[in-house]
């Protein structure tokens, strides 16, 4: 793990000698810096789930427009595709520095307390506690996104035929999606994924905006409650999708 | 009317000296008066003891008053015991019922090693302090009071950061180890006064380099730190201490 980190440390010796940029690279080394760099990246995904659900609340609007939707994406060829290995980039960062920060939260405590509580109030704890379950609940949506890409992005399921969701030679995305979600496993999957997905929101928001110094007494309810509803409208978002299609059949 | 006295066992962490594993050792300690304080409690458990020939129980103590911030212990798993603002010295014994088992432990973290069974060794709040948590002023006359106009509102929010007593509770209740709050009450106090500008960027980057070389955790925001704070210091001192971590990284010199 020591040496992986020294290896990882190499570019960022570097660019720390590109004149104006060493104290930002320093920041990124230290614990505060890494979860500014948690925030950045996680608001950023959070960017990406708003244009993904509004993608995909066009179902709603039909068959014709949803199609119609798709193809425009699809034919933005190399800028897609620079969208995608951008995103891929910030997933796996945000990833790393989960593993990284928590690694050395466990270094900082080797030996646990017999007993241990919470002097929060229960109705207080933020959340309802979801920040004790952030790497778990991101390891689940981590598991989720792969099965996803295998089942809508390379179109890799064994167990569906895809075929059918072919027309004159093209993949109709309206009938793709549909092939999918009616499949048992993937609604149970998919349903199960976007609850993680809404209790890793509903902490990580307010907790990125914590890291990057955004709080003031005026508005800290506020924050937390647009945080919160901010997260399950994501998540139940997705879940409306996913119920009606596979009502849809 | 409740009992004036309990009668209590004790499972208290017994360890000899840092390199050797430590264990709970159980005490069976009677009439004790609820108008006790718990270190009043622990006198009266070393007292029994020294009697009968075996070794009193360290623990960390000095003005108990609440004031020093020597005094820690985790109690029934909550740092300071389950009343919240309140320190252990201040905590009494009448929170407690007749017949309870009371777990005693010492802070756990890296950065604080086990002295001697409940005493932790919390020198490294002072180190981080030396790399910055000051203001260098020439020494002579004291300066006139007043003489530097500052807003009472920027006064209290000040003083409610420099309230902090350096106990160590928010590293011990923070399932990280973190000790984020501390850190940035230290850093606020003077980050938000006229007096603490000189040095604000250099303070605030030294302090968390420290922090971090300390081996203390990275902080998730869950707020159990400031639940457990005995000086009730915010966890908005921390959304404080990002930012003037972010502007020394952004602004500051190179």
């Amino acid at each position: 793990m020591d040496a992986l980190c020294r290896i990882c440390c190499i570019p960022a010796e570097l660019l720390a000698k590109v004149p104006g940029l060493g104290p930002i690279i320093r920041m990124c080394c230290t614990s505060v810096g890494q979860k500014v760099l948690m925030a950045l990246t996680g608001l950023a995904l959070c960017g990406f789930l708003v244009t993904h659900l509004s993608g995909n609340l066009l179902l709603f609007a039909g068959e014709e427009q949803f199609n119609a939707y798709a193809e425009k994406l699809h034919s933005m060829g190399p800028l897609l595709k620079m969208a995608e290995v951008g995103l891929l980039t910030i997933f796996l960062a945000h990833l790393g520095l989960a593993i990284s920060t928590t690694a050395m939260s466990r270094r900082a405590r080797l030996k646990q307390y017999a007993e241990k509580e919470s002097k929060q109030e229960a109705f207080a704890i933020p959340n309802g506690g979801a920040s004790s379950w952030m790497l778990l609940t991101g390891l689940g949506i981590g598991a989720f996104v792969l099965l996803h890409l295998v089942d809508l992005r390379f179109e890799l399921r064994p167990d569906l035929d895809y075929s059918s969701a072919t027309q004159d030679g093209t993949d109709k995305a309206y009938a793709t999606v549909h092939l999918v979600l009616s499949s048992p496993v993937s609604f149970v999957a998919y349903g199960v994924a976007l609850i993680l997905l809404g209790i890793h929101l509903s902490h990580g928001i307010r907790s990125a905006l914590q890291s990057l110094g955004v709080s003031h007494p005026r508005w800290d309810k506020l924050i937390e409650i647009g945080s919160m509803l901010f997260a399950w409208a994501i998540a139940l978002g997705f879940l409306c999708v996913l119920g009606w299609v596979a009502l849809t059949g | 009317m409740s009992s004036e006295t309990l009668n209590l066992t004790l499972r208290v962490w017994r360890q000899n000296d840092p390199d050797t594993p430590g264990r709970f050792e159980h005490y069976q300690l009677n009439g004790v008066s609820t108008h006790m304080s718990f270190l009043e409690m622990l006198d009266v458990l070393n007292e029994q003891l020294i009697e009968s020939g075996e070794e009193p129980v360290a623990f960390d103590h000095d003005c108990r008053e609440g004031i020093c911030g020597t005094c820690s212990l985790m109690i029934n798993g909550k740092a300071h015991g389950p009343d919240k603002a309140t320190t252990t010295c201040q905590l009494h014994m009448r929170r407690f019922n007749d017949g309870d088992t009371v777990t005693i432990e010492p802070w756990r973290a890296t950065a604080f090693p086990v002295v001697r069974d409940l005493v932790v060794d919390r020198s490294a709040f002072d180190r981080i302090i030396s790399v910055g948590g000051y203001v260098s002023v020439n020494t002579g006359n004291a300066p006139d009071g007043n003489a530097i106009p500052i807003a009472g509102s920027q006064q209290e929010v000040a003083m409610d950061a420099a309230a902090c007593i350096g106990c160590g509770a928010c590293v011990a209740a923070c399932k990280n180890a973190s000790a984020m709050l501390f850190v940035a009450a230290k850093v606020s106090q003077l980050a938000i006064l006229p007096q603490g500008q000189l040095e604000r960027s250099e303070r605030v980057v030294s302090m968390v380099t420290q922090m971090d070389d300390e081996g203390f955790g990275s902080c998730t925001n869950t707020s159990e730190c400031e639940a457990a704070c005995p000086a009730e210091i915010s966890v908005s001192n921390i959304a404080r201490l990002n930012r003037e971590y972010l502007r020394a990284s952004l602004c500051g010199r190179d």
